[in-house]
């Protein structure tokens, strides 16, 4: 698992590559914690390179969700693989996340 | 028919062997990749569950776990000594709960039912056995 997190000038974009399982998942939690330290309210997850991902992961996702909604801020996924959409799917979190198809549009706010 | 065993102990770095496993089954049996993936998402969450829940003494444990091709079936076992535990008896989480309530717990085993075809589970000498079918997609 890997993440780049790069910051703009309105808002944070985090790419997160690799699996995202029970094992990374604390990494994955440690770095997207430092993204949150920035000003910007607007956090983007780009899953291009997400190959896998399990509850633990989900769970990250979710806590991810949760900090943005307390300080008031947006946080947009986009470029989600078939299999990974499909887990996504299969949670319900496909309901309560705003899911974008490519970066681009996920860089609307 | 084709057949691969593996016993794994009850550490999460096994995770990374197991995953490993299940790569190179998927490329000795030509199994299609997001089938691969969908194993690997259900043996992981079983797994982490038999190792955070199953063994509340601790000590060294060995998971076994079969894998078993047959024409365009593949069946799942996988066998521990831990305490009872029905993975079907639980209930499904609340998928449609919004963001705050929303529990993680109990999603990993509702992957499990959704993803294979069949799930069946037997107590059988003080083992916990998990049957599970799932039909390769040509």
């Amino acid at each position: 698992m890997e993440t780049t997190i790069s910051k703009s000038a309105n808002y944070t974009v985090i790419a997160v590559a690799g699996r995202i399982d029970t094992v990374t998942a604390v990494e994955f939690e440690r770095s997207v914690s430092q993204a949150f330290e920035d000003e910007n309210n607007a956090l983007i997850i780009d899953c291009s390179g997400l190959e896998y991902i399990s509850s633990s992961g989900l769970r990250v996702f979710l806590m991810i969700q949760k900090k943005m909604m307390a300080k008031k801020g947006q946080l947009h996924i986009c470029s989600l693989r078939p299999n990974i959409k499909e887990i996504f799917d299969i949670s319900g979190f496909s309901g309560i996340f705003k899911l974008f198809g490519d970066l681009d549009s996920a860089t609307k706010f | 028919m084709e057949k691969h065993l593996i016993e794994i102990k009850n550490q999460l770095t096994e995770l990374e062997r197991l995953a490993t496993t299940i790569e190179t089954l998927g490329e000795q049996w030509n199994l299609p990749m997001n089938f691969c993936l969908s194993l690997n998402l259900v043996l992981e969450e079983l797994v982490t569950n038999i190792i955070f829940y199953g063994f509340p003494q601790g000590g060294e444990h060995l998971i076994q776990i079969e894998f078993m091709l047959d024409k365009t079936t593949l069946q799942l076992t996988v066998i521990d000594d831990g305490i009872a535990f029905n993975p079907l008896s639980k209930e499904d989480p609340d998928l449609k709960a919004s963001v705050e309530d929303r529990a993680i717990g109990g999603l990993g085993i509702h992957f499990v039912k959704t993803i294979m075809d069949s799930v069946r589970y037997e107590r059988s000498n003080k083992k916990n056995v998990l049957i599970m079918t799932k039909s390769v997609a040509v």
